[in-house]
């Protein structure tokens, strides 16, 4: 028997995405966003979060801008080799689900699978490369994006 | 009984499973504002504020003109009403004010998603009274008023 797992569900821009479980580390409520000058493309600024602070970082250039934040996504990327947290701000409801995960047939960007679970799939979000594309220095997207 | 102990574990996943994050301790910081954000200092890297008047008058030679702070940081051209003179002295800021002191604040080191300027800029993250507020690096600055001493004379 096949056992299943537990995936998180939630929605960008309005489209549903899926992360494993393994990799989100909790869901929170809209909180204030402290912001302070920095270079870095699409993040939006910090949260405090227990005596941390967490990034949010701005996926709006690859799923759209999401209309209100609902939650932010609290998840685990490796950005560059370094295993960070980022929050993620979500449009919609998130759960918690159990499902198998299956190869993509065909390449989607930014997708590293389908989550199916009962009648429903969903993309997996490879979290870790669409971060990485989003998040860069802001000349350094600069010089990138002139090539 | 299988189920209670699934939802227990779910809780547990969503409730805290974050380490306390490393916050070592500083000295006093002197928080100052420029282009409308507020930043902090250590007090122990600044050898005295001067007002806006003062700082043609009473700056010592070996003081660099003072780097205009907000400019620095991508904010625009600041409204330069202090100058914060950076220890030893040959160093000054010119920020927009110069607000109070904070006793003890909690020191985070900058995620390690920043990875441009600002680490040079800043030092950390100082966890304050339910705000963030950057600290600034003196070393670095100090470097950049000699850099563009040298370069403009």
């Amino acid at each position: 028997m096949v056992e299943l797992e537990r995936y998180v569900t939630f929605p960008l821009a309005g489209k549903q995405f899926a992360l494993h479980s393994s990799q989100v580390q909790e869901l929170l409520m809209p909180a204030p966003l402290y912001w302070f000058p920095h270079t870095m493309h699409s993040v939006l600024g910090v949260l405090m979060r227990r005596g941390k602070v967490v990034p949010v970082c701005d996926l709006g250039q690859v799923f759209g801008v999401p209309e209100e934040v609902s939650f932010y996504v609290v998840a685990r990327v490796n950005y560059f080799g370094r295993v960070e947290e980022v929050a993620l701000p979500v449009d919609g409801l998130c759960q918690l689900v159990q499902g198998d995960s299956s190869p993509l047939s065909e390449p989607e960007p930014f997708v590293s699978g389908r989550l199916v679970t009962g009648n429903t799939s969903v993309p997996l979000l490879d979290l870790d490369r669409v971060v990485e594309h989003c998040i860069q220095p802001v000349a350094q997207a600069a010089t990138e994006a002139t090539r | 009984m299988a189920e209670g102990r699934r939802d227990g574990e779910q809780r547990s996943f969503f409730i805290a499973r974050a380490p306390r994050a490393q916050a070592p301790g500083i000295g006093p910081v002197i928080l100052f504002s420029a282009g409308g954000v507020r930043f902090a200092v250590e007090a122990t890297q600044v050898q005295e504020v001067l007002g806006g008047d003062e700082r043609t008058t009473r700056l010592k030679p070996k003081v660099t003109a003072p780097l205009d702070f907000a400019l620095q940081v991508g904010l625009g051209a600041g409204i330069l009403e202090r100058v914060l003179v950076l220890k030893p002295g040959d160093c000054a800021l010119a920020v927009t004010g110069v607000e109070r002191m904070a006793a003890i604040p909690r020191l985070t080191a900058l995620p390690g998603i920043f990875r441009g300027m600002e680490r040079s800029w800043y030092r950390g993250l100082l966890l304050l009274e339910n705000e963030v507020v950057p600290l600034i690096r003196t070393e670095y600055w100090r470097k950049l008023g000699a850099e563009l001493e040298a370069r403009h004379g």
